[in-house]
C-alpha cells in the first residue's frame, strides 16, 4: 500500500522528469518499429533491422545517394580505377573515430577482410574477388582484383562493408564491439536495451557533425503495428516504420502527421518448387502465372500502394526491363494451358508464414484464383521460424518471398535468384546453364550498354522459364509527426538521419 | 464420524425440473439457435462464406450485408453463420473426447483404488504440472497444424481434471449404502462401477464440462488465432477475430460479430452449466 503523501510526491516527480525530458530531449528523434535489433556486427547479419539502424552508426567508403541511383564518395573521398580494371586505389578523407582516433586505410582494409574472410560474414562470397589490399600510406588502401568486376564498386557501398575499428576492435574483442560499436558514422550507440530500444547519441567527431541536427535517435521496438500507429497519433512517438497499407489512408488524412511514401527495391514474388511436381513441368508454371490476378492483389493487399511488378529487377532500379514478357492475367489461358498439357486434379502445398498478414491475404488470395483453374491449393500456415527451413529444404510447393536489394547493382539478387549459386536459386531449384552462364558474364562485362542488353535478356529468359511468379512492388512507408523534417530512405533502405531536423 | 445424513447422491437418471428456471431457457435458448444456425448454414446464409468480391471490400454494415464484409469482399453474416458450424464442432468434440477418456479413468481409478489409482494419479501429477496451453500448443506443434490434431491434444491434455472430479466422486460414493448394498449382492464390478456409481457421479462432471465448453472456445478460438487450428479460408470466429484484427481501426465490424458471437455463446454454456449446478447441487 503507498501512502497518500507518497502518491502524491510521485505524480510531482513524475511530472517534473517528464517537463525535464521534454526540455532535454527537444531534438532527439523516436522511431518506432516492430523488431529490435540484434547485433552491430556488420558482416554478421543480414537482416535489415540491424541494416537500417547501424546505417548511421556506421559510414562506408562508397555511399549511395538518397535517390538510390548513384554512388557518392563516403569515407573514400576519391577512387582511381586502372585501364584493365583490376585495381582500385581509394583516397580516404580525414576523418575520426567515436573514440578520436583518425579512420585509416588500416581500418577500412581490416573491414574488407573481415567481410571476406571471417566465419561471422554472412557475405564472403560477393568479396571472395579482392585478391589482394595494399595501404601505402594512411589515406591510400589499393585493392587488386582477380578478376574484372562490373557490380565491385557498388558492392563497397554495402552495410556489410561498413568501416570499423581495428585497434578497437581488437582491444574489445567481437562480442564487445557488436554490442557497442567504436562508430564512424553519424551517431554513437548510447544506450541498447535488448528486446526494446537503441538509444544513439550524435558523434561529435562524425566528419559531417556540422550536418547532423538531431542530438540522438531512439529506435523503439513496438511489435503491433496498430500500438505503433497509434503511439505516433497520440505524440508519443515522433516518428514510425512499416506503416502497414491499410493504414494509410486514415495516417493521411490526419494533419499532424506526413505519411511518407518512398520509392523502394522491395519485390514480393511467388516461389515455386522445380523440383516438386507437377511444378516441374513449365506448362504448369506458366498456368499459375496466367490464373494469378496480380491487380488484385495490389488492391486488396497493398490498398494501391503497391505496383504490378513483371521482373525480379524492381521497376526503376539498374537495368530493370518493362518489356521481359509477362504474361498477363487470363484465367482461360490457364485452363487451356492445362489441358493442352494434358496436366488434371493439381493440388499443391503453400506454405504461409502465421502472423503475417499480408502473407496471409496473399495466400487466400491465390488459394481462390488458382481453385478458379483447377488447381486445389492447401494452405500450410507455419510459424516463421520454421519456413525458412522448410524452404531450404524443399518441402514445399509454393510460398511467398520478398527482395530488398542492399546495393544499387542488380548483380547481387541475380545470382542469389538464376545465377545457380549456393541457395539453389533462392530455393526454386530453377536450373537453367544459360541463364547462370549469362548471369556469369554479366558480373564481367564493364560496357553499361552491353551489360543492360545482357540484364534484359536474364529477365525475358527467366520470364519465359517462369522461375518464379513476380507479384508486386510496394513502396517504404513510414511516418512522422508534423514538425519532423527530412525524414528520408532511399531506395536500398538508409534512412538519412543526418539530415532529419525537428522543427521547434 | 457425524450424525448429519449426507444428502442423497443426485442421480442424473432422475433429472427433476424446476418449475422455472430462467438461466436454463436462456441458455438452451443461446445454444440451440446457434445449433439451428449451424444446421441450417447453407439454407440461412445469404452467401458463400468464402466466395471473394474485390467490389466489395470492407464495406460498412448495410441491409445488403448485415455484418458488413471483409478484406477479401466477402459476407461477415454468410461468415459468421458457417463458423458457428465450426466452432460448435470445436467445442462439443474439444469436450466430449476429454470427457469419456476422464470418466473411464475416473471411474477405473476410484474403485479399485491402490496400485491402479496410484498410477492413474501419478500420470495426472505429470500432466497438471506443465502450464495447459504450452503443453497442448507443443502437442500441436508434432502433430503440425490442424483440427484433428486440436481434437487430439485436448483429449491428451484436458481429460485430468475429469478423471480427478470423478474419482472424488467415486471414491465417496463406494462406501455408500446402495454400493455396498449391490457389492454383497454380488453384482459384477463392472455393473457397480458403470450402473450403480457413475450415474450419481456424473452430475459433476456434467456441470464442469459446461464451463469447461467455454475454455475449449476460447482454446479453439486462441489455437486458430495462432495460426494452428482451423487453415484459412475456412470461416471460423477465433480466426475472423486474428484477421480482422489488423482493420480494426477502418472496418471495425470484420472482428466486432465473430467476437460477440464467441461471447454470446459461451455466456450461454455458462448459464446453461449454472442452472443445471443449481439443479443437481453442487459438489460437496
Amino acid at each position: 500500500m503507498i501512502s497518500r503523501f507518497a502518491r502524491v510526491s510521485l505524480v510531482a516527480l513524475a511530472a517534473s522528469t517528464a517537463l525535464v525530458s521534454i526540455a532535454e530531449a527537444a531534438s532527439v528523434l523516436s522511431i518506432g518499429r516492430r523488431e529490435d535489433s540484434s547485433t552491430f556486427d556488420p558482416i554478421n547479419t543480414a537482416q535489415n533491422i540491424d541494416f537500417w539502424v547501424f546505417m548511421n552508426v556506421y559510414d562506408v567508403l562508397v555511399r549511395v545517394d538518397k535517390s538510390g541511383a548513384e554512388l557518392v564518395p563516403g569515407l573514400a573521398e576519391s577512387w582511381d580505377i586502372s585501364d584493365d580494371g583490376l585495381t582500385y586505389t581509394f583516397h580516404l578523407r580525414d576523418a575520426n573515430f567515436s573514440d578520436g582516433s583518425p579512420i585509416t586505410a588500416t581500418d577500412a582494409m581490416f573491414s574488407l577482410e573481415r567481410v571476406r574472410d571471417s566465419e561471422l560474414s554472412l557475405w564472403a562470397d560477393g568479396y571472395k574477388i579482392i585478391s589482394d589490399m595494399q595501404t601505402p600510406d594512411d589515406k591510400t588502401l589499393v585493392i587488386t582484383l582477380s578478376g574484372q568486376s562490373a557490380p565491385f564498386l557498388s558492392t563497397l557501398a554495402m552495410p556489410a562493408t561498413s568501416v570499423i575499428s581495428k585497434a578497437g576492435f581488437e582491444e574489445m574483442g567481437q562480442e564487445a564491439y557488436a554490442e557497442n560499436p567504436i562508430a564512424s558514422g553519424a551517431f554513437i550507440v548510447k544506450d541498447w536495451l535488448r528486446g526494446d530500444r537503441v538509444i544513439l547519441e550524435k558523434n561529435p567527431e562524425f566528419w559531417e557533425a556540422d550536418r547532423v541536427s538531431l542530438d540522438g535517435v531512439e529506435w523503439i521496438s513496438m511489435p503491433d503495428d496498430n500500438t505503433r500507429m497509434l503511439s505516433v497519433q497520440a505524440g508519443e512517438l515522433d516518428a514510425a516504420i512499416f506503416v502497414p497499407f491499410s493504414r494509410v489512408e486514415e495516417l493521411q488524412a490526419d494533419d499532424s502527421l506526413t505519411v511518407h511514401i518512398e520509392p523502394s527495391t522491395r519485390e514480393d514474388h511467388l516461389l515455386m518448387n522445380h523440383e516438386s511436381e507437377p511444378l516441374d513441368n513449365l506448362a504448369v508454371r506458366e498456368a499459375i502465372d496466367y490464373a494469378i490476378d496480380k491487380q488484385a492483389i495490389v488492391d486488396t493487399v497493398t490498398f494501391g500502394q503497391g505496383t504490378v511488378a513483371n521482373s525480379y529487377v524492381p521497376a526503376g532500379a539498374l537495368y530493370h526491363s518493362a518489356d521481359n514478357g509477362a504474361r498477363p492475367f487470363d484465367p482461360e489461358l490457364a485452363k487451356s494451358t492445362l489441358a493442352e498439357a494434358g496436366i488434371e486434379d493439381i493440388e499443391m502445398d503453400y506454405l504461409v508464414n502465421a502472423g503475417n498478414e499480408v502473407d496471409e491475404q496473399v495466400a487466400v488470395l491465390i488459394q481462390q484464383q488458382l481453385s478458379n483453374v483447377g488447381i486445389d491449393v492447401n494452405l500450410v500456415k507455419m510459424d516463421p521460424s520454421q519456413t525458412w527451413d522448410m524452404l531450404v529444404d524443399g518441402e514445399y510447393d509454393l510460398s511467398m518471398m520478398y527482395w530488398t536489394n542492399d546495393i544499387l547493382d542488380p548483380d547481387q539478387k541475380t545470382t542469389f535468384v538464376l545465377g545457380h549459386d549456393v541457395n539453389m536459386n533462392y530455393m526454386t531449384r530453377y536450373q537453367n546453364d544459360t541463364v547462370a552462364q549469362l548471369v556469369a558474364d554479366a558480373r564481367l562485362e564493364l560496357d553499361p550498354t552491353k551489360r543492360e542488353a545482357m540484364y534484359h535478356e536474364i529477365q525475358a529468359l527467366a520470364k519465359s522459364d517462369a522461375h518464379w511468379i513476380d507479384l508486386f512492388y510496394s513502396p517504404f512507408i513510414n511516418v512522422s509527426r508534423a514538425g519532423v523534417e527530412n525524414f528520408d530512405q532511399n531506395p536500398l533502405g538508409r534512412f538519412f538521419l543526418e539530415d532529419t531536423v525537428i522543427a521547434e | 464420524m457425524t450424525d448429519i445424513p449426507s444428502p442423497e447422491p443426485r442421480s442424473i437418471l432422475r433429472l427433476r425440473l424446476p418449475g422455472k428456471n430462467t438461466g436454463l431457457v436462456i441458455g438452451f435458448g443461446i445454444i440451440g439457435t446457434f445449433l439451428l444456425l449451424a444446421i441450417l448454414a447453407p439454407f440461412v446464409a445469404p452467401f458463400d462464406p468464402v466466395q471473394q468480391n474485390p467490389d466489395l471490400r470492407l464495406t460498412p454494415p448495410s441491409w445488403a450485408h448485415p455484418f458488413g464484409t471483409d478484406n477479401f469482399g466477402r459476407d461477415m453474416l454468410s461468415r459468421v453463420i458457417w463458423g458457428a458450424r465450426i466452432d460448435l464442432q470445436i467445442t462439443l468434440l474439444g469436450v466430449l473426447f476429454p470427457f469419456i477418456i476422464g470418466t473411464i479413468v475416473g471411474t477405473v481409478a476410484g474403485f479399485f483404488g491402490g496400485i491402479v489409482d496410484t498410477i492413474f494419479m501419478r500420470i495426472i501429477d505429470i500432466v497438471l504440472a506443465f502450464p495447459f496451453l504450452v503443453l497442448m500448443l507443443s502437442v500441436i506443434a508434432i502433430l503440425g497444424p490442424g483440427l484433428t490434431s486440436f481434437y487430439i491434444a485436448m483429449a491428451l491434455v484436458g481429460w485430468v481434471s475429469y478423471a480427478r472430479l470423478i474419482r472424488a466422486q467415486i471414491l465417496v460414493l463406494k462406501t455408500k449404502d446402495f454400493a455396498v448394498a449391490a457389492q454383497s449382492l454380488g453384482f459384477s464390478r463392472t455393473r457397480i462401477m458403470f450402473r450403480h456409481l457413475l450415474p450419481n457421479a456424473l452430475a459433476g462432471s456434467i456441470v464442469f464440462a459446461m464451463s469447461d465448453v467455454v475454455l475449449v472456445l476460447l482454446n479453439g478460438a486462441a489455437i486458430s488465432y495462432l495460426g494452428l487450428g482451423v487453415q484459412p479460408p475456412t470461416a471460423e470466429w477465433g480466426i475472423m477475430v486474428a484477421e480482422g484484427q489488423s482493420f480494426i481501426s477502418r472496418a471495425w465490424w470484420i472482428p466486432f460479430f465473430p467476437g460477440v458471437s464467441i461471447v454470446v455463446l459461451a455466456f450461454g454454456f455458462s448459464l446453461l452449466g449454472d442452472a443445471l449446478s443449481d439443479i443437481w447441487g453442487r459438489l460437496e
